[in-house]
């Protein structure tokens, strides 16, 4: 590191003293309490102000994972997160990757394309949902008629829950395989392109160049996105949210977690606050989050050090 | 230019003829497979236009037929109904000003660990890392703001959005790109810390300040679930929480909220084609490096 240039004794303070602010807050409202979640996860902590808080040890895990209906609720949110991040992961990765690679030929336009798949992103969750539920109103909306021809009848977002969960991976691929697709760009972007010439030369296919070339320089953008998106589709629920609410074999961790820990109404019944409860779920989805993501960046590394030295 | 095509022009004529060709194949299946996925792109928003001007018995009888006239109606009833006004007055405030906060404090956090003028300055900036991984801070947080007695508060609400780690870590790596020369050179001149920051380190890194501006800008205007969970009162809505609200309300006459739709989208398309460059870079930034 670099030595202090601008000055001694107290002067030396200004950069902690002008560093605390940005610090602090990030401490007292984001690193503090995700950690303090683990705290919370052992009481009875409710949503209500001036409540008292009791120390009930393991009881919310206990609940959460060995109690009756509820736990089996509790895995089958689980086991939907698991897909649906399976399958968001898969797809988007692959598309994204692929949509890359066509929008970086040198053709005319593609930087259109690229702006058309990108735009979904800035609109953010509620537009993403609200343009899609009307895309897919069941009674005569666009995508019902046109499936009409065919004799396809489906309820989309309120039909079958499976039903209903494709069209949320669905959405929530096309809302963001354009992130995907820029960082593809960037990593392309890095490569040399007297490689591909020498490719060329040595007569190697289009699919040679890719496998042996562009594969394996690609590898530190095929890192950032395989653990962003494993990590953001395993934390996702916004779009179930606003596509289909809060219904009964559809949820995933993430929407229990809200759900649990702040209310949610279904039809007229509107649950507690049970926000130690919550916070224990919480936990879950993070040991979730890190049994999967560990493994992979430890697998990346590995490679990486492989094809890159 | 010349070294590069060289090796092309020297080729045989029918060696050239056959990539020549393929190279045709390819372009045109790359536009067929390009437009198939920008229908899948642009159909949605189109049809919210289509819906947007019809009246609602046009809509009762057909959905997807166009509309019979230039229906604006729609747009006027969804911004009277909707207190758009409003909402977007709140979240133009709670954008604006945490966003400006948050930058100038970042700013601050960043130069100090990118420099290694603070002890730890590794540790730190690891701290900012791990935040990506940890558990969401949803329910403490709540406790929290209740224990303050920030809740149901505007000024508690725009303080949720004094953080984000990922900008840090921009703005640490564009830092780097500074040659510390410029330090030793204005610490020489008598110049001091605070001011050297001001004035030299924030112009100089102004296209990583954009972007993470622009990136936490978006999240805030975008946000639905910390409005849901903190503000009560609907004069302190942001525009995502009025547009559930309105969902709610007028869920059912979809030319209406598809006119609604529109009027809160129009003002991010706009912005987005404007600032595009900065998003996308502030997104693949650190990403190819590795």
């Amino acid at each position: 590191m670099h030595n202090y240039h601008f000055g001694r004794g107290r002067a030396r303070w200004a950069p902690y003293l002008l560093l605390l602010p940005g610090f602090f807050f990030y401490v007292l409202i984001m690193l503090g309490p995700s950690l303090a979640t683990a705290v919370y996860s052992f009481t009875d902590a409710s949503g209500i102000q001036g409540s008292q808080l009791n120390w009930i040890g393991f009881e919310n895990y206990r609940e959460f994972l060995f109690m009756g209906q509820a736990s089996i609720d509790n895995y089958g949110a689980l086991w939907r997160t698991l897909v649906f991040s399976f399958f968001v992961t898969s797809i988007q990765f692959s598309l994204g990757l692929f949509l890359a690679l066509l929008v970086n030929q040198r053709l005319i336009g593609v930087n259109i394309f690229r702006t058309i798949f990108f735009m979904p992103v800035i609109l953010g969750a509620v537009i993403q949902g609200l343009i899609w539920s009307l895309f897919l109103y069941p009674l005569g909306g666009p995508l019902a008629t046109m499936l009409e021809p065919f004799g396809i009848r489906s309820e989309f977002l309120g039909g079958q829950p499976s039903t209903a969960i494709a069209w949320v991976i669905f959405v929530q691929i096309w809302a963001n395989v354009g992130v995907t697709m820029m960082i593809f760009i960037a990593g392309l972007q890095t490569i040399p392109s007297d490689l591909y010439e020498s490719a060329r030369i040595d007569g190697a296919s289009g699919w040679q160049a890719f496998r042996h070339v562009t594969w394996p320089l690609l590898t530190p953008s095929v890192n950032t996105n395989l653990l962003l998106n494993i990590i953001g589709s395993l934390q996702a629920w916004q779009l179930f949210l606003v596509l289909i609410g809060y219904r009964n074999g559809t949820q995933v961790l993430g929407y229990l977690i809200f759900a649990q820990g702040f209310g949610q109404t279904s039809g007229s019944v509107t649950s507690a606050f049970r926000q130690g409860y919550a916070a224990s779920a919480s936990i879950v989805l993070f040991f979730i989050v890190l049994a999967i993501g560990l493994p992979v960046q430890y697998f990346l590394q590995q490679r990486e050090k492989r094809i890159l030295g | 230019m010349s070294t590069i095509t060289n090796p092309e022009t020297k080729a045989l004529p029918e060696q050239r003829s056959f990539p020549v060709r393929r190279f045709n194949w390819i372009r045109l299946v790359s536009y067929l497979i390009l437009g198939l996925f920008a229908i899948v792109y642009l159909g949605p928003l189109m049809m919210l236009v289509i819906t947007s001007l019809k009246t609602m018995p046009e809509f009762m009888k057909s959905a997807t037929a166009l509309p019979s006239g230039l229906h604006f109606q729609n747009f006027i009833d969804a911004w009277e109904r909707a207190n758009f006004l409003r909402y977007m007055t709140n979240t133009l405030l709670y954008t604006v000003s945490a966003t400006v906060v948050y930058v100038v404090m970042a700013v601050f956090v960043a130069f100090p660990i990118s420099r290694g003028y603070v002890k730890g300055a590794g540790w730190l900036l690891t701290l900012y890392v791990i935040a990506l991984f940890l558990p969401v801070a949803l329910i403490p947080q709540f406790q929290l703001m209740l224990g303050l007695g920030l809740y149901n508060n505007p000024f508690g609400y725009v303080m949720l959005f004094l953080v984000n780690p990922i900008g840090i870590v921009i703005l640490v790596n564009y830092i780097k790109t500074l040659p510390i020369e410029l330090d030793e050179a204005a610490a020489m001149d008598g110049c001091g810390y605070f001011r050297f920051v001001t004035s030299i380190v924030f112009p100089l890194i102004q296209p990583a300040i954009a972007t993470i501006a622009v990136l936490h800008a978006i999240g805030i205007w975008n946000e639905l679930i910390l409005p849901t969970i903190y503000l009560t009162s609907k004069d302190y809505y942001p525009i995502t929480r009025g547009m559930i609200v309105f969902q709610g309300v007028y869920g059912s006459e979809w030319p209406t909220l598809a006119a609604a739709v529109l009027i809160m989208t129009l003002p991010m398309l706009l912005l987005f084609l404007v600032l595009q460059r900065y998003i996308v870079s502030g997104l693949t930034a650190g990403a190819v490096k590795g």
